[in-house]
């Protein structure tokens, strides 16, 4: 049973005075053309825009003034319990901001929220049938339809106005272990929807679908099939047809270039690599493919021959530099390997590929840039040292301002054990555990030389193993949003790192930071465990 | 006690310890690997996580094992990966089954138009047993809170005590290491306990700090808690204390397992083998 229910009562608790009764309706529409430009009276992709930045030219809100932030509302959600293996909801999506309405989500569960009260205007509540319950980054809107998927692999459009369902596609089997937490990427007129899942050796894919229809008009796989040439970086057509590379992270997009630029996942059996010799393309790589054919135009492999579970699915950043005196088309991704690789967007080629982190488990970089792994450090039966993952998917940032990429890192070490040495090893094939301290880094790097300008070193004693930062957001004020693992929100200057404000709050802020005008008031908001806050200047 | 001062700079070695997120998203990384779960109560939270659906019957599987090796491992392989067959553990037949109560219904058909015999007058319960066969396969496969690393005592004796003879003695008195081999489970746990100590379990392992105040107050005891803003210590009577890390305030962390957090930066595979291979010796 689905169930789009319209909610008289306020939950929202108001700190402070009540914001002022809007006089018209809230109502979302959202022009597909508009989609893209600089957000600033809406939030109306996962990244604000299709670059994957997370900057804001709004400059209401800046360092002289950051010390009255108050907050405005709160939206709590109670209405959801325990879930199949997540005791509490804990808000994991980037809200969009339309028409004066918020979307925000959970797995299975969609809320549209007046965004001058904070109160519910509709509750969207999906019935599963399996997938996990893990995360929900999201929902995309086209004109005045919303785009929403669900851990069983549905696609759901909706009425953005009413919560009511339109139609509805299976594009996955969860019983494969095929599950979905992204946020569909809406460009032109394609609904683009990627998946996880990484347990049955199934190989990751893109679907695109019409936004009034619900009609497939693409499928990219992200390994190749008979005939295709990059078969040979597999040992032969089944490991391909079972070698992951899910895309279970939204891409970005240049609609000058038309294409798209996708980061896919970990290869399968994921820390077994001994059945799969070769560098196993598309897996752990940024693919740009035709917006409108899912044609794949290049491929940069981040991690050839992964082994341990380096899934690259950190967003790609599109921004354009001057470099030697010439303008270029750049994309740049901290990626989860602990290389810093900024690319030629155009053609794919590389300008820099540099550890952000201290690793010892490469020996050099290919003629095409790509990282060489040493075979010593794969994980073996008696154990072998190397990097955790140095991010994960918590969005970065980028300041055309300052020139800076930023990243919420992790240093640190694990153990890695293969657990199936067998010659056809499947699934994960292996474990690891953490060994000792780790460090949580926000850095912010400078992408034309991969060095960090500045760190900011996040003291902690305890464990932090999903919080490997939340998401950032920075201003043309100088502000980069962000927070740490012990319920702290907190304002950095972008250029120095310097910080500037913090708040404590609930628990961890725990997805995407936004900010928006509304009512000609720049308002920041963001989920942090079951709340969704929102902060502004006061009056 | 709660001081009213501010931020600080963090001298010396600020220490986090953090799990490793190797997963994609498992909340807790890869493999849950806590001291205070069973692997059984591991691989049923895992299972239930992934939604990987009923647990399979072992014995049931143990009782369809010989009868998959005599008439499905030639096609489907010793573990149903496949072989000149495909493999089972993707298998749609497979995956819409619980219990057998589809499979059983599927073997007695068999596929015929590919290659595949019917198992018409195999009984009934026997092919349930295969089914639950099947299963376990999957399940070795899929959930990955079932895995349990295999003998990793792969390295040299010898080498490791000679690494020990020569790394750690210059902090560790001789005869430290006695009957260390005995205090750990398993040889894993004891590979963890000696590159990474449980600071938990043994006071003289935990972080201290020294505090100062721009008051002038010096403060010392075990950290319990440090951000940017706030560190919280208890000291030697036992008191609690609280402090805002504002302005002048400084804060110097010391780790009695600094040494440890070097060794682990460089440490070989084949040393961490050796060593662990030598203090598994000492029982």
């Amino acid at each position: 049973m689905r169930l789009a229910t319209g909610i008289l009562i306020a939950t929202a608790t108001l700190a402070g005075a009540a914001p002022p009764v809007p006089h018209a309706s809230p109502n979302a529409s959202v022009d597909p053309g508009i989609i893209g430009k600089a957000p600033i009276t809406s939030w109306p992709t996962f990244n604000g825009d299709y670059s994957g930045r997370r900057y804001s030219t709004l400059t209401q809100i800046a360092p002289s003034n950051v010390r009255h932030l108050t907050q405005q509302w709160v939206y709590k959600i109670t209405d959801v319990g325990a879930q199949r293996g997540a005791p509490v909801p804990i808000i994991k999506c980037t809200p969009l901001l339309v028409g004066g309405i918020l979307y925000i989500t959970i797995p299975d569960h969609i809320w549209a929220l007046n965004a001058r009260t904070g109160n519910p205007i509709w509750h969207y509540d999906w019935v599963d049938h399996g997938g996990h319950l893990v995360g929900q980054r999201g929902v995309g809107i086209w004109k005045t339809t919303l785009f929403f998927q669900t851990p069983d692999n549905w696609l759901i459009a909706l009425n953005a106005n009413t919560g009511q369902e339109l139609w509805k596609k299976n594009y996955a089997d969860a019983r494969k272990q095929y599950f979905s937490t992204s946020a569909p990427l809406i460009v032109k007129n394609h609904v683009i929807i990627g998946v996880g899942g990484d347990a049955m050796d199934m190989p990751g894919f893109l679907d695109s679908f019409d936004p009034i229809t619900g009609n497939l008009q693409w499928t990219w796989w992200s390994t190749p099939r008979k005939g295709d040439p990059a078969l040979t970086t597999w040992p032969n057509e089944p490991a391909s047809e079972h070698g992951g590379g899910m895309t279970w992270m939204p891409g970005t997009y240049d609609p000058a270039l038309n294409l798209l630029y996708w980061p896919t996942g970990n290869t399968n059996p994921v820390f077994a690599g001994q059945g799969r010799p070769g560098a196993n393309l598309w897996t752990e790589s940024i693919v740009a493919l035709d917006a409108d054919t899912g044609e794949l135009k290049w491929y940069f492999q981040v991690s050839p021959h992964d082994t341990h579970d380096f899934d690259n699915t950190t967003a790609p950043i599109l921004f354009d530099r001057v470099v030697s005196g010439k303008p270029r088309k750049l994309l740049a991704q901290a990626a989860r390997n602990g290389f810093f690789v900024t690319l030629d967007r155009v053609t794919g080629k590389y300008l820099v590929v540099k550890p952000y982190v201290p690793l010892d488990y490469s020996s050099g970089l290919s003629p095409q840039g790509e990282p060489i792994p040493i075979p010593d450090k794969d994980p073996t039966v008696g154990g072998s040292i190397n990097i955790v993952n140095a991010t994960n998917w918590q969005a970065p940032a980028y300041n055309p301002n300052t020139g800076l990429v930023y990243v919420n890192s992790v240093e640190g070490k694990a153990i890695y054990y293969l657990t199936d040495d067998s010659d056809q090893p499947s699934g994960y094939g292996g474990t690891g555990e953490g060994i000792g301290p780790s460090e949580r880094v926000l850095q912010a790097i400078d992408p034309l030389t991969g060095k960090a300008v500045w760190r900011h070193v996040y003291p902690n004693l305890n464990n932090a193993p999903t919080t490997l930062g939340p998401s950032i957001l920075t201003t043309a004020t100088n502000l980069l949003i962000t927070g740490d693992d012990q319920k702290n929100a907190i304002i950095f200057s972008a250029d120095k790192g310097q910080i500037l404000w913090h708040h404590e709050l609930g628990a961890n802020e725990s997805g995407g930071i936004i900010t928006y005008l509304l009512d000609g008031k720049q308002y920041i908001v963001f989920g942090a465990g079951d709340s969704l806050y929102a902060w502004s200047l006061p009056q | 006690m709660r001081y009213p001062v501010v931020r600080a700079l963090l001298a010396g070695a600020v220490v986090i310890l953090a799990e490793i997120a190797i997963s994609q998203q498992l909340p807790n990384g890869a493999q849950p690997a806590s001291q205070s779960t069973t692997p059984d109560q591991r691989a049923a939270a895992t299972r239930t996580f992934l939604g990987l659906g009923p647990e399979p019957d072992k014995v049931a599987a143990a009782r369809g094992a010989p009868l998959y090796q005599q008439n499905c491992a030639f096609c489907h392989g010793p573990q149903a990966r496949g072989a000149t067959g495909a493999s089972l553990i993707t298998s749609d037949e497979v995956l819409k089954d619980d219990h057998g109560e589809h499979l059983a219904e599927f073997l007695k058909m068999g596929r015929p138009e590919k290659g595949m015999p019917a198992f018409a007058t195999m009984p009934e319960d026997q092919l349930k047993d295969i089914a639950e066969f099947v299963h376990v396969q999957v399940e070795e496969v899929a959930n990955r809170g079932a895995y349990h690393v295999l003998n990793i005592l792969v390295g040299n004796e010898e080498r490791g005590r000679e690494y020990v003879s020569s790394h750690c003695v210059s902090c560790h008195a001789p005869g430290a290491f006695a009957h260390i081999g005995s205090r750990f489970r398993l040889p894993e746990q004891l590979q963890r306990g000696w590159i990474w100590p449980i600071r938990s379990t043994n006071e003289s392992l935990a972080l201290t700090a020294t505090v100062k105040t721009p008051e002038g107050a010096t403060l010392t005891g075990r950290v319990t808690q440090i951000s940017d803003f706030r560190i919280t210590l208890i000291d030697h009577t036992g008191q609690t204390h609280i402090v805002d890390r504002t302005p002048g305030v400084q804060v110097e962390m010391q780790d009695p397992l600094a040494a440890h957090h070097q060794i682990i930066q460089s440490l070989t595979n084949e040393d961490m083998h050796n060593v662990t291979a030598y203090l598994e010796t000492l029982q």
